[in-house]
């Protein structure tokens, strides 16, 4: 999405436990993405308002395979600045509860580097807020609390499965045996890296099988 | 009512201290004058936090120097919700095509102000465009931007003092000081 303009703040109404993000459309009449979190949202505000041109979560990385070649562990990064060719990527964990994350950005680097990335970690978007006077909205959106959960539950988004990044029958159930047979891959096939470069999915929507077993990505979204 | 005594006792540690500070500002002086010797500067300074800076730098370049000011509004500001965009409270009060121009910076810390303003003001067509900041908190960059003169390079801590504030204080502080976290965390 380019942002031009802010979207208004006409929010969905929130459900219990959660935080509403503008479901709402910019000046320009554009569709505002559904936030995973609303930090993301905070931060998409903080570029529209720099005139700094943003997409949200254009691509998925792949970044570990299964010995079948299939993906089974993918990131997407939150943000790409085209302007800026960096892809931004927010976590509002305590600094302690960060580990996944940086192994996942450490993975990523060492696969695709050419990739520039940089991991805004809760400090980061803290002290953003606070020189924005905004340490309160900070505070309340950090962790658990700044989640959206209703508009991208599986429910939700059982409709658009048809994009997820990998053929769903080539997912992997990773259970028992199986599940010890995922290995790193530490040269994947160019095929993989390709098909990775191309996958253009949005919102998140590769995140859950379609057969209700493992998300490939489930764990992107479980630790923030 | 809040008094200069107070003011100081907000403060952690000081982490620049005035004497540090000008003597900086004296060695930017000097440098920046060799490297545009017989030419004309002009410096731009972004209010508020950079009017110290560049009133102390200004006088350590022995060159022809104008100056010129402008204001840019912040995000969260009171002219958020109005535009939900940068606004430019106070544009330049001078011509600035092919001029030698040298923003004046207070500080760079995310860089996304100064990235606006370099698109703004090189739209103006200037004959050069630099950047200079008194302080650098590289740990907070998310726009790269290549900055030309540096003061000094700062940890990662919320600093106030020399121009920098919060909430609107703290500007008149003749040094760069650490702002005690209870400050800004104890409810008003």
């Amino acid at each position: 999405m380019t942002a031009a303009a802010s979207p208004r703040a006409v929010g969905t109404p929130a459900v219990p436990g959660t935080l509403a993000v503008p479901a709402a459309r910019d000046a320009s009449g554009r569709a505002w993405p559904v936030f995973a979190h609303a930090s993301e949202a905070e931060m998409a505000r903080i570029l529209d308002f720099y005139a700094v041109r943003w997409e949200y979560e254009p691509k998925t990385f792949p970044i570990l395979w299964n010995l079948e070649g299939a993906v089974v562990e993918s990131f997407s990064p939150d943000f790409y600045l085209p302007e800026l060719d960096l892809y931004l990527e927010m976590t509002t964990l305590k600094q302690r509860l960060v580990r996944k994350k940086n192994r996942k950005l450490r993975r990523l680097r060492e696969l695709y580097p050419a990739i520039r990335i940089k991991l805004f970690y809760a400090r980061d978007f803290r002290a953003m807020m606070l020189k924005y006077g905004r340490l309160a909205l900070a505070d309340s959106l950090s962790g658990t609390l700044g989640q959206i959960s209703p508009d991208r539950s599986p429910k939700a988004l059982g409709g658009v499965l048809a994009e997820v990044l990998v053929a769903p029958d080539t997912l992997p159930s990773l259970s028992g045996q199986r599940r010890r047979r995922v290995r790193r891959a530490t040269s994947p096939h160019p095929d993989m890296l390709a098909a990775a470069h191309g996958a253009r999915t949005g919102g998140g929507r590769h995140r859950f099988d379609p057969a209700g077993g493992p998300a490939v990505n489930e764990e992107e979204r479980g630790d923030r | 009512m809040t008094t200069p005594h107070d003011l100081m006792a907000d403060i952690g540690d000081i982490l620049l201290d005035e004497r540090q500070i000008q003597a900086r500002i004296v060695e930017l002086g000097a440098q920046i004058s060799a490297d545009y010797a017989g030419r004309r500067l002009t410096l731009v300074s972004v209010l508020k936090g950079s009017l110290p800076f560049m009133a102390d730098l200004m006088r350590a370049i022995s060159l022809p120097v104008r100056i010129d000011l402008m204001e840019v509004s912040s995000y969260g500001g009171a002219t958020t919700e109005s535009s939900g965009l940068v606004r430019i409270l106070k544009d330049l009060s001078t011509t600035i095509e092919g001029e030698e121009v040298l923003i004046c910076e207070d500080i760079i810390d995310t860089g996304l102000t100064l990235n606006y303003l370099v698109r703004y003001l090189g739209g103006k067509k200037p004959a050069s465009l630099r950047i200079c900041t008194l302080l650098d908190k590289p740990a907070r960059r998310l726009v790269e931007i290549p900055v030309d003169y540096t003061g000094f390079t700062i940890p990662d801590q919320f600093v106030v003092g020399y121009g920098l504030d919060y909430n609107e204080l703290y500007r008149n502080l003749r040094f760069v000081g650490v702002l005690r976290p209870e400050v800004y965390t104890t409810p008003e």
